[in-house]
């Protein structure tokens, strides 16, 4: 149980791709763990990619149910290791910011229906659908397990690059 | 550090970011933003630099006159201090699609009505595309919307200039999501 520091880019780290957990031990319930502790900790951000703080594994945590673009359709806290999306249909353009890129947004388009696979902390194998703001954030986060930031999916930087207003 | 703001057009061929960036690389300047892109048939290229010891364009001397004796043409704006960095901009961003066929007066009337009601363009970019005889103006802007103002504001701000125009207007805010 820890919060720990968000690794800012350009930390190396940020752009490895992340190794599949092989075995859902102690180690690997103490990264879910402090995904959430660190997610809460950062004002209750919408999510937390493991090789953010540091670990190279593929885990992430992601909550939209207290957001205001997510409050309303979500599946609360997913603890989420070795997701794997199956399915993903539609599209939408979110002004994405990123903890481990502070003060810039950018636009990106995405779908904006998902299928996604993982397992949860108890090893129970899970299937959900996603959309809106929850299908983003999920996508968002599993970008970082590939090594992959919304820098890599801007399409223009003509304006999509902004900075961010001041918190 | 001194700021300037450099402006290039000329005939669009193979090369020319090259040709300039290697003149300013020499000569010590540090790019910031800019903008370069194909219009018409031109390529016009937007760059803000800075120097540490120029101060107008004589500091430049001759380093230019390559550019010019191949037909691009060169402007150069000293800022004030200051000037290089943009003031921050609040609000939610929103996209504003306007497309119709060709007519005069699109592009003022809806940047009038913008203007008038404090709206901040941040991009804007129009294009005529079509055939000879049917020729239809596209135009997409990205603007800040003063705070409280929501979609179906800026749609009832444009709407008699759609009906006006016989032209579509789209207006849709992009949200600004903290992952």
């Amino acid at each position: 149980m820890a919060v720990r520091p968000i690794l800012l880019y350009p930390d190396p780290m940020l752009k490895q791709v992340a190794k599949s957990v092989e075995e859902l031990d102690e180690t690997v319930v103490a990264v879910v763990q402090d995904l959430v502790d660190t997610m809460i900790d950062a004002g209750h951000s919408v999510g937390v990619a493991a090789p953010q703080i540091g670990v190279l594994r593929r885990v992430v945590v992601v909550d939209v149910s207290k957001s205001k673009l997510g409050k309303e359709n979500n599946h609360g806290l997913l603890e989420m290791v070795n997701p794997e999306i199956i399915e993903k249909s539609g599209s939408t353009t979110m002004r994405e910011g990123c903890m481990s890129v502070p003060d810039y947004t950018g636009n990106v388009t995405r779908p904006d229906h998902i299928v996604v696979e993982f397992t949860d902390r108890t090893g129970q194998l899970r299937v959900i659908e996603a959309t809106g703001f929850e299908a983003v954030a999920i996508q968002h986060e599993l970008d970082h397990l590939d090594g992959m930031l919304f820098l890599d999916r801007v399409s223009s930087l003509k304006t999509d690059l902004y900075r961010r207003k001041g918190k | 550090m001194n700021h300037f703001a450099l402006t290039i057009v000329g005939r669009d061929r193979p090369g020319i970011v090259s040709q300039v960036t290697k003149i300013l690389f020499n000569q010590g300047c540090n790019l910031a933003d800019s903008s370069c892109s194909i219009l018409g048939g031109q390529f016009a290229m937007i760059l803000i630099l800075g120097h540490p010891e120029f101060t107008n364009l004589e500091s430049f001397g001759e380093a230019f006159k390559p550019l010019q004796e191949t037909d691009l043409t060169v402007a150069l704006r000293v800022l004030k201090p200051g000037g290089q960095t943009r003031s921050q901009i609040e609000g939610d961003i929103c996209m504003i699609s306007v497309y119709g066929s060709d007519k005069p007066g699109i592009v003022y009337r809806v940047a009038e009505v913008l203007g008038e009601k404090q709206v901040n363009i941040t991009d804007l970019n129009t294009k005529l595309v079509g055939t000879e005889e049917r020729p239809v103006y596209v135009m997409v802007i990205e603007a800040a919307l003063p705070e409280g103002v929501e979609e179906e504001d800026v749609n009832g701000w444009l709407a008699p200039i759609r009906d006006d125009l016989q032209i579509d207007i789209t207006v849709r805010i992009i949200p600004t999501v903290e992952l």
